[in-house]
């Protein structure tokens, strides 16, 4: 009885290579039921186990389960290996051509004005500032005169203004939301504000004037702010927008409603400061305006400039933009090809 | 403002310094030099001559052959085509090895004669010839007799002097002056200012005099004072005089103009001198211009006054526009004898508004609407009338006259700006010794005195832009060193930074935008006067009334754009003549709306997010399955944003009427009865007129989603109960809004009734021509428990009952 279970054993794992070679699933079951299935050989063998005596049955009965467990072990080996097989064979035939561009969305970038503006609103909402807005058609009140530049004063030709109405212009600057964002929050302190915006001269446009543009205020109205703190502000910014190890200075200027007033260098972004093109050899880049509020445009705020005091900036975010991108003529940003435009995708800062 | 590094010597010790370090320092301190560089460049070698003789050329009619004396033992050979060459001139002379802006300059062999040299003219020599008379640029430039035979003419005509271009900030207009610029270079580097010590003098006793005298009759002159020189010989101002007017950019005309030109360069206070015969009985009257009346001004033009406007005139018309331009009636000429120079105070917003009215720029005008320094009104005077008598053969003819407010020096008021230390401390975040504050007061040449704990500083009038204490601040701070200032981090509470909902919503929005494949562009608020009627808006249209500017640089900018439609078709027509096929983008941007034309208040100005859409729906890849946007692209792209702002459910659809949308397909998009937006396609002539085919466009106002946005939420509870569905096929009349049987099957549905799809609508070949076949999904759920299949029944059977109405039936 054993050597015909060992030889059924035998019989049954050359089938099942005979089947394996075929590569036919079907034939497995075939082969299953054959030899391991309730009529199949084993069990067939099995039933006959009754004939046996006592002391044969024990011996007998653990050859049929060593049988049965070396067929199932070899046809589940078999069977994986040869699905396998199959599935790739089909997957091979379902190949597709995977170099093949897929079906790719468009993907709009942001316009790059946007993503500096953007880029200036997050580093001072970090440190604690709010964004205020104002409108592009403005009086000339806030524009010019509560920003300290008095009526027919020489000041007003540094900015060469389109008009709209009697006393009614398309704001030069950002600066009247300084004027407005005083108006409505007066007396309270502290005043930590910015104002991205549209703004627009009487320019004839060519790559470095433009009849439109953008700025973004900044202005800090507390008790006892002084020079140093906007230098400090100012370079934590500069550190966020141009580069962890940017150094500032600070050089004298003048804007009517800052006292005293100041340009912003930063290090030449792409030299370091060791003289370049960009920088015209000097090591260094004006960024911004800025300077400590002027007394009048305090007072006309109305806030008393012996209990507080404040720095304003403002710089011109066409300037940044050509700056950061390399961008040679400031009309390209109004122009809109968006073969350039479309250049910004994926620029992820 | 340009000054040269000789002139600015005459009054400030320049011992030590370079140009360099100098425009260094003044850059520093505020004042940029934008450039320098020497007066004429390129010319090496060139040495006087004396021409000896000049004889025609024996084989050229135009050639004239001259022996130069160059200062060398031989005299020189040199052929000569200038036909204003003559014997015993001095002339430049470009020696054999010498060097011109045009190159070296060697032996070379005219028609049988070899040229030892060339003599030149001012052009060669690479001199402004733009700003010389034509007597100096027309053939050989042609030198004073005294000129010295041999010497180099780099140095006689001063070419190496270093010319600086100041860039001035309105505030410092004291720097308009050689004057100025001394006082804030020796401030800078610590050296004393010594301007020429003049004063007004008397007549000569027994010398000639005249009658001169002056009266103001105008508010807007504070001094006038002038006097008479006669004797005088009209003729060419000293070489070195010329040349510093050159080198600033000044015309070189005759001494006596070159002397009030360079006076006012030298104190900054514009002169004026009149030909003393031309002013009846001697007497300068200041008014103000009479209605109608003229005036030719020195450049020729023919002036029609009025009475803003302030003149000197004599007993019978006007001399002059006031602090603007000098009269051609009482103009220099070659027979002029005596003059009267005038320096006077004119009003600065009246001098202003005249240049402008006239549109007459002028040095003088520049200085006057600036407001010249009283202090320097007689001084300016009293060195015109010197130099008038050292260069031009004059004579003091009448004691100076004087009217106005008193202009003597000691009379003229020094400002007093009370300092405080400690302030200055406080305010710019350093603390400088009472030494530095006291070194900055002296070095400025203002004076100061200590009282207790604060400074009183007393301001020269010079320096009329400071007049508080915070101007005295800049002054510390620039002359010690703005890098004196530390960076500090500013004290006070820590506020929070954040976007307002309506700054929120745009990112939101802008985002969503992006990643639906919209690109962002900005455009111009300004649009022509054609723009609406190119897109069809006819002139009635609200939309037409835009307001305008009342100064535009051009006809295509001059409008204040109404909708965000005129300018987004401009960039799809840009990109479209470009070969671009997909263009898709959108703006956030301004428009405005006036309350009426033209404007006198501020017109309402609106924040509009508008999208065009061309092109594909997906973009065109190999797969075969391109598909060109439809209306319900740009449908479901005004839907994803409504979605996003979370209205979706909030609004209603409507037909639009707007004239440049495709009537059939358009809509207006409406919340509680107010449009708040609209989405369409484009008229096809629209579309046309600019370069398009089937185009999209849509709007929402952002003032309105950001009223309405969800900003909070409370979620609603998941049913724990299944949901029953049930599709219905419907035939409904075809040119029935599926809204319609929508809104049918939500009034009739039961309480239960939670989610209704449209999953089909068709049209065709299987349904006559009047019906279209609409499927519905609806979805109940109870909260509670399950429903039954009769509670659903009974829902279905009320829905069709209500269609039914419509005349919808269930397809059979």
């Amino acid at each position: 009885m054993i050597e015909q279970l060992q030889a059924l054993q035998e019989r049954a794992l050359a089938r099942l290579q005979e089947v394996a070679a075929n590569e036919d699933l079907a034939r497995f079951e075939n082969w299953r039921v054959e030899f391991l299935g309730k009529k199949g050989e084993l069990s067939t063998a099995l039933r006959a186990m009754g004939s046996l005596s006592a002391a044969e049955r024990p011996l007998v009965g653990q050859v049929v389960n060593d049988v049965r467990a070396a067929l199932e072990s070899a046809y589940t080996a078999a069977y994986a290996q040869c699905l396998a097989v199959v599935q790739l064979r089909q997957e091979e035939s379902e190949a597709l051509d995977v170099t093949l561009a897929g079906r790719t969305p468009f993907v709009g970038a942001e316009h790059p004005l946007q993503k500096v503006i953007r880029r200036i609103e997050e580093i001072f909402v970090g440190f604690g500032f709010t964004v205020e807005e104002g409108p592009e058609v403005e009086l000339d009140y806030y524009n010019f005169e509560a920003m300290n530049f008095p009526k027919d004063h020489p000041a007003r030709d540094m900015q060469d203004t389109f008009f709209v109405g009697p006393d009614l212009l398309l704001r030069t600057h950002t600066s009247p939301v300084q004027a407005r964002t005083m108006e409505k929050r007066h007396p309270q302190v502290p005043v930590r504000i910015i104002a991205p915006g549209k703004t627009y001269r009487r320019d004839d446009d060519d790559a470095t004037h433009s009849h439109a543009f953008s700025q973004v205020e900044g202005l800090v109205i507390d008790h006892g702010v002084r020079m140093s703190d906007l230098k400090g502000m100012l370079l934590a910014f500069a550190r966020q927008m141009y580069g962890e190890n940017q150094e500032v200075r600070l050089r004298p200027s003048f804007f009517p409603f800052t006292e005293p007033s100041a340009e912003l260098d930063v290090r030449c972004i792409y030299c370091g400061g060791s003289g370049c093109n960009t920088c015209k050899q000097t090591g260094w880049i004006e960024i911004l305006g800025c300077g400590m509020v002027h007394p009048n445009v305090l007072r006309m705020g109305g806030y008393d400039p012996a209990q507080v005091s404040g720095f304003a900036f403002g710089m011109g975010v066409e300037r940044v933009a050509m700056l950061l991108y390399q961008v040679t003529d400031i009309r390209q940003f109004y122009l809109n090809d968006l073969r350039l435009l479309q250049q910004f995708v994926g620029l992820i800062r | 403002m340009k000054i040269t590094w000789s002139w600015l010597g005459e009054y400030v010790d320049l011992s030590g310094l370079t140009p360099e370090q100098v425009a260094a320092g003044l850059t520093d301190a505020g004042i940029p030099v934008e450039w320098m560089e020497p007066f004429v460049t390129g010319v090496q070698g060139v040495v006087i001559g004396h021409v000896i003789s000049a004889q025609p050329h024996p084989d050229a009619d135009r050639l004239r052959v001259c022996e130069v004396d160059v200062g060398q033992e031989q005299h020189l050979t040199i052929v000569c085509g200038a036909p204003n060459v003559a014997a015993l001139q001095k002339v430049p002379v470009a020696v054999v090895g010498s060097r011109l802006p045009g190159g070296p300059i060697g032996k070379s062999k005219l028609r049988g004669i070899v040229s030892e040299g060339m003599i030149c003219s001012a052009g060669e020599l690479g001199m402004p010839v733009r700003l010389m008379a034509k007597e100096q640029t027309d053939g050989i430039l042609v030198l004073p007799d005294d000129a010295p035979i041999g010497k180099a003419i780099v140095e006689y005509l001063s070419f190496d002097d270093r010319v600086m271009e100041l860039e001035l900030t309105p505030n410092r207009s004291d720097c308009l002056s050689l004057r100025g610029v001394a006082y804030e270079v020796g401030a800078i580097f610590h050296r004393t200012v010594t301007m020429p010590q003049v004063t007004l003098q008397d007549v000569r006793a027994n010398g000639p005099a005249v009658s001169l005298s002056a009266e103001i009759d105008t508010p807007h002159c504070s001094a006038y004072a002038a006097q008479a020189v006669t004797g005088l010989t009209i003729g060419v101002a000293p070489i070195w005089m010329q040349m510093r007017l050159l080198a600033v950019g000044v015309r070189p005309i005759s001494n006596l103009v070159d002397i009030t030109n360079y006076v006012m360069f030298e104190w900054g206070q514009p002169l004026h001198a009149f030909d003393y015969d031309t002013v009846s009985n001697g007497k300068l009257v200041v008014r103000q211009a009479f209605l109608g009346e003229q005036l030719t001004t020195l450049d020729g033009h023919e002036r029609a006054l009025t009475p803003e406007m302030t003149v000197i005139a004599d007993a019978h018309h006007a001399l002059g526009l006031a602090g603007v331009m000098g009269g051609a009636n009482s103009e220099v000429t070659e027979r002029t004898r005596t003059v009267a120079i005038e320096s006077a105070l004119f009003d600065p917003l009246q001098t202003r508004r005249t240049s402008r009215a006239l549109q007459l720029r002028s040095e003088a005008g520049v200085r006057f609407e600036k407001g010249p320094d009283p202090a320097a009104v007689t001084s300016a005077l009293a060195r015109a009338v010197q130099l008038m008598c050292a260069y031009a053969g004059g004579e003091i003819a009448s004691t100076p006259v004087m009217v106005g407010r008193d202009l003597r020096e000691d009379a003229v008021q020094e400002r007093e700006v009370t300092v405080s230390p400690a302030r200055v401390a406080a305010f710019l975040g350093v603390a400088f010794t009472p030494d530095e504050l006291h070194s900055v007061v002296q070095r400025l040449g203002f004076q100061a005195f200590d009282e207790g704990d604060i400074m009183r500083v007393r301001v020269p009038s010079r320096r009329f832009d400071i007049a508080i204490e915070e101007d005295m601040i800049e002054e510390f701070a620039r002359l010690l060193g703005y890098d004196r200032i530390p960076a500090t981090v500013m004290e006070g509470p820590l506020t929070p930074g954040k976007l307002t909902l309506r700054q929120s919503l745009r990112r939101e929005l802008r985002q969503h935008l992006l990643a639906a494949g919209l690109q962002e562009v900005w455009t111009y608020a300004l649009v022509s006067e054609q723009a609406a009627q190119k897109a069809l808006i006819p002139s009635d249209h609200p939309l037409a009334h835009m307001g305008a500017l009342q100064n535009p640089i051009s006809e295509d900018r001059r409008l204040l754009r109404s909708t965000m439609l005129l300018p987004l078709l401009d960039v799809a027509q840009y990109n479209a003549n470009r070969r671009m096929q997909d263009i898709r983008i959108f703006e956030i941007g301004t428009v405005f709306h006036p309350y009426r034309l033209p404007m006198d208040v501020q017109p309402a100005e609106m924040q509009v997010l508008a999208g065009v859409l061309t092109g594909h729906a997906y973009a065109p890849s190999a797969h075969g399955d391109a598909r060109k946007l439809d209306f319900y692209d740009a449908k479901g792209m005004v839907e994803g944003l409504l979605q996003r702002t979370g209205i979706a459910g909030q609004v209603t659809w409507s037909r639009s009427q707007e004239p440049f949308l495709h009537a059939g397909r358009s809509v207006d998009i409406s919340v509680g009865g107010i449009r708040i937006g609209l989405v369409g396609q484009l008229k096809s002539a629209v579309a046309k007129a600019y370069d398009l085919e089937t185009v999209f466009y849509f709007e929402l106002e952002m003032d309105a989603l950001t009223a309405l946005v969800k900003a909070e939420l409370h979620v609603t509870e998941l049913p724990r109960f299944p949901s029953v569905e049930r599709d219905l096929a419907l035939v409904a009349p075809r040119d029935m809004p599926v809204q319609t049987l929508l809104d049918a099957v939500w009034g009739h549905g039961g309480t239960e009734l939670r989610e209704v799809t449209v999953f089909d609508v068709y049209t065709g070949e299987r349904i006559d021509s009047a019906h279209k076949s609409v499927a519905l999904r609806l979805h109940f759920w109870h909260m509670e428990r399950t429903l039954t299949d009769d509670e659903v029944a009974r829902y279905m059977e009320q829905v069709l009952a209500a269609a039914a109405t419509f005349g919808v039936s269930l397809r059979g």
